[in-house]
């Protein structure tokens, strides 16, 4: 082979390496780079907001779902009269002309005025024709039930970069799944700006929140909200909260409190009132915790219903201090049973006593005092429970009857579930099932905790919360004819170091049927002024919303 | 000097045919855009037009509307209720 021919073929194919090079350099390597270059110029890039997933009701009402609302913009090179202009949108907008005129500067070619205005506000502005203003299609979330359960169900707010973000509540703690995903896509135009008859670019990557179905049933929330706010008012409470569950399953059937706001509006109220009381403050219950002390000497098999008490005949002196009964009358020998029917503070001092530091700290753990109880919903706290060592005498007695110990209402009813389920406890849910955007339903399945008694245990705790029921201080607003398990409480609230005896939080927890209950329900009354008793505010509101329960799920009276 | 001009021939009338097919292709297409805008809009609008009326049928569904409107028309709480008790055994039965 002549040197001339090497040479050739040796140019040949440097030159055809050097093509094959430089193409793989535009093709692959700066391949997206040029593809994005070229979608550029004969197409425009849009982006596919993912539609927020719906919140719906046990019977499938939707009760949060989004509405179409509208941007108002302007165009302040298009404006010639703005004084004028500025007069009309603002008598239409509800917003003052000064701070809509304000905005309409010169230099800028795009200005928005004001953003969520309805399809009746923009009816009234587009036969107006002014120059220059224009409307951008946009989703606000809607409330068809105004501010029911507003506090379970959270709102839905703007987070740092302007986009929406779920706060508190359901909308806070699903917010990843109600959000969905937003995607990009390319629509191909001509060159008078028409979109042409072309797909979008394939995957957009575009995805529709997700739907949350509740356990929480529409009818019972609204009985519940009405229940609990006539009877605030009726006490003269500062405020107070109720929830009501399904011992069997967990679920959350209502949950209502009072102060609330509305979420259409949860810009115009106090901070304060958007976290959910029920899951987020922590109170000393009082005597609703005598229950679950009771049932943990049953438990430990250290009590009888019958057991008699030795110390009930006067005052207890412990560590120094006195523990009296609330109304100081004593009842020397009183059983067990009466101890619960009397709430008496001695008696469960002894039961507190027999039961023993190891055992109580023991059962308070299995109960989930002093561990999240795990309810989907965002702002959910857990006071802490004091170590082991830290436990002095006093402390011992009186966290027999419920003082100098927090909890949060949510702790207090999930562990009452274990009483009413047959010493099984269950976790507490809201969400029943997910709804994904294709369809798919993934359901929330019930969730057992522990199991911090035995069931035995359960119903004999269950037989002495019916007397209590039966022949307490409560009994006079008792439905006829049903078993009813329950308990008041009157904790006082510790101010400054000690309790005032005029500022109480009432309160009754109590389930029903006792013998196969359908329900669980909390009451708690923030300082009732009209009496400062539990058996006196929050018993009756809880009876007559258990009336209203038992009408509902055709319960007809057993005795 | 036959066969060229055939094959000269040939390539014109593809060329020819083509350009006309091209045309006519061009020409039914170029307005399907303004058509398309057109069906995007009815879309909005429809779409537009079922979210007002889902708003609207929540709205009326409320329990707070429905209660309101009962309270309106006169209706009130049933406190009172009346179950059946439940029926003897057959034995005891007279």
């Amino acid at each position: 082979m002549s040197f001339r021919y090497k040479l050739s073929l040796l140019f040949f194919v440097i030159f055809f390496f050097l093509i094959t090079a430089r193409l793989f350099y535009w093709q692959v390597v700066r391949a997206s780079e040029l593809q994005s270059l070229g979608q550029a110029q004969y197409g425009r890039q849009t982006t596919l907001s993912a539609a927020r997933g719906e919140i719906r009701t046990s019977d499938n009402f939707t009760i949060v779902a989004n509405k179409l609302s509208f941007l108002v913009f302007a165009n302040p090179k298009e404006i010639k009269d703005k004084k004028d202009m500025a007069d009309k949108l603002g008598s239409i907008l509800n917003t003052d002309p000064a701070s809509i005129s304000a905005q309409l500067k010169p230099d800028r070619f795009w200005v928005p005025l004001k953003s969520h205005v309805e399809q009746k506000d923009k009816e009234k502005i587009e036969p107006l024709k002014l120059p220059g203003v224009g409307f951008q299609d946009e989703t606000t979330r809607f409330y068809p039930e105004a501010s029911l359960s507003a506090k379970v169900l959270g709102f839905v707010g703007k987070d740092d970069i302007g986009g929406d973000k779920g706060y508190f509540g359901l909308e806070g703690f699903y917010d990843r799944q109600l959000r969905g995903k937003a995607g990009q896509a390319i629509v191909i135009h001509d060159a008078a700006g028409r979109p042409i008859l072309s797909k979008l670019t394939g995957n957009t990557g575009q995805t529709d929140g997700r739907s949350l179905v509740l356990n929480i049933d529409r009818t019972i929330q609204f009985m519940l909200d009405n229940t609990l706010k006539s009877g605030i008012e009726q006490y003269g409470a500062k405020g107070g909260m109720a929830a009501i569950m399904n011992p069997k399953t967990g679920s959350i059937v209502a949950m209502s409190s009072f102060p609330t706001y509305d979420p259409r509006h949860y810009e115009d109220y106090s901070d304060d009132l958007y976290r959910n009381p029920f899951l987020s403050d922590t109170y000393e219950p009082g005597s609703t915790f005598k229950p679950l002390v009771m049932a943990a000497a049953l438990d430990a098999g250290l009590l009888k219903p019958d057991t008699k008490c030795p110390i009930c005949a006067g005052p207890v002196a412990v560590g120094g201090y006195e523990i009296q009964t609330w109304n100081n009358k004593y009842n020397a020998n009183e059983s067990m049973t009466d101890v619960i029917m009397h709430s008496d503070n001695t008696g469960m001092v002894y039961v507190g006593k027999t039961l023993g530091l190891d055992r109580m700290v023991s059962y308070l753990d299995k109960f989930g005092v002093g561990d999240l109880t795990g309810i989907d919903l965002q702002g959910e706290v857990v006071p802490n429970v004091r170590e082991k060592q830290n436990w002095y005498p006093i402390d011992l007695a009186t966290a027999s009857f419920g003082q100098g110990i927090t909890v949060t209402p949510i702790q207090l009813l999930t562990a009452f579930s274990s009483i009413a389920n047959d010493g099984k406890r269950m976790e507490p849910h809201v969400v029943s099932k997910i709804i994904t955007s294709d369809g798919e339903e993934i359901p929330i399945l019930p969730k057992i905790l522990g199991q911090p008694i035995s069931g035995k245990a359960a119903r004999v705790i269950t037989e002495m919360m019916v007397n209590a029921v039966d022949n307490g201080e409560a009994k006079f607003a008792k439905p006829k004819g049903y078993r009813i398990a329950g308990k008041t409480g009157t904790a006082q609230i510790p101010v400054a170091g000690h309790y005032d005896a005029n500022k109480t939080i009432a309160s009754f927890i109590g389930f029903a049927p006792a013998d196969d209950p359908k329900f669980l329900m909390l009451v708690i009354i923030d300082r009732p002024t009209s009496s400062i008793y539990g058996a006196e505010t929050a018993a009756p509101i809880f009876f007559k919303a258990a009336k209203n329960m038992f009408t509902y799920y055709g319960i007809p009276p057993s005795e | 000097m036959r066969r060229p001009i055939q094959l000269i021939f040939i390539i014109f009338l593809v060329i020819v045919g083509l350009s006309v097919t091209r045309i006519t292709v061009e020409n039914s297409i170029s307005t399907t855009g303004i058509e398309l805008l057109k069906l995007q809009n009815t879309i909005s609008s429809y779409k537009k037009e079922n979210a007002l009326i889902s708003e609207k049928y929540l709205e009326d569904s409320a329990l707070i509307s429905l209660a309101k409107k009962a309270n309106e028309k006169g209706f009130v709480n049933a406190n009172n209720q009346v179950y059946l008790s439940t029926p003897l055994p057959l034995a005891l039965n007279q």
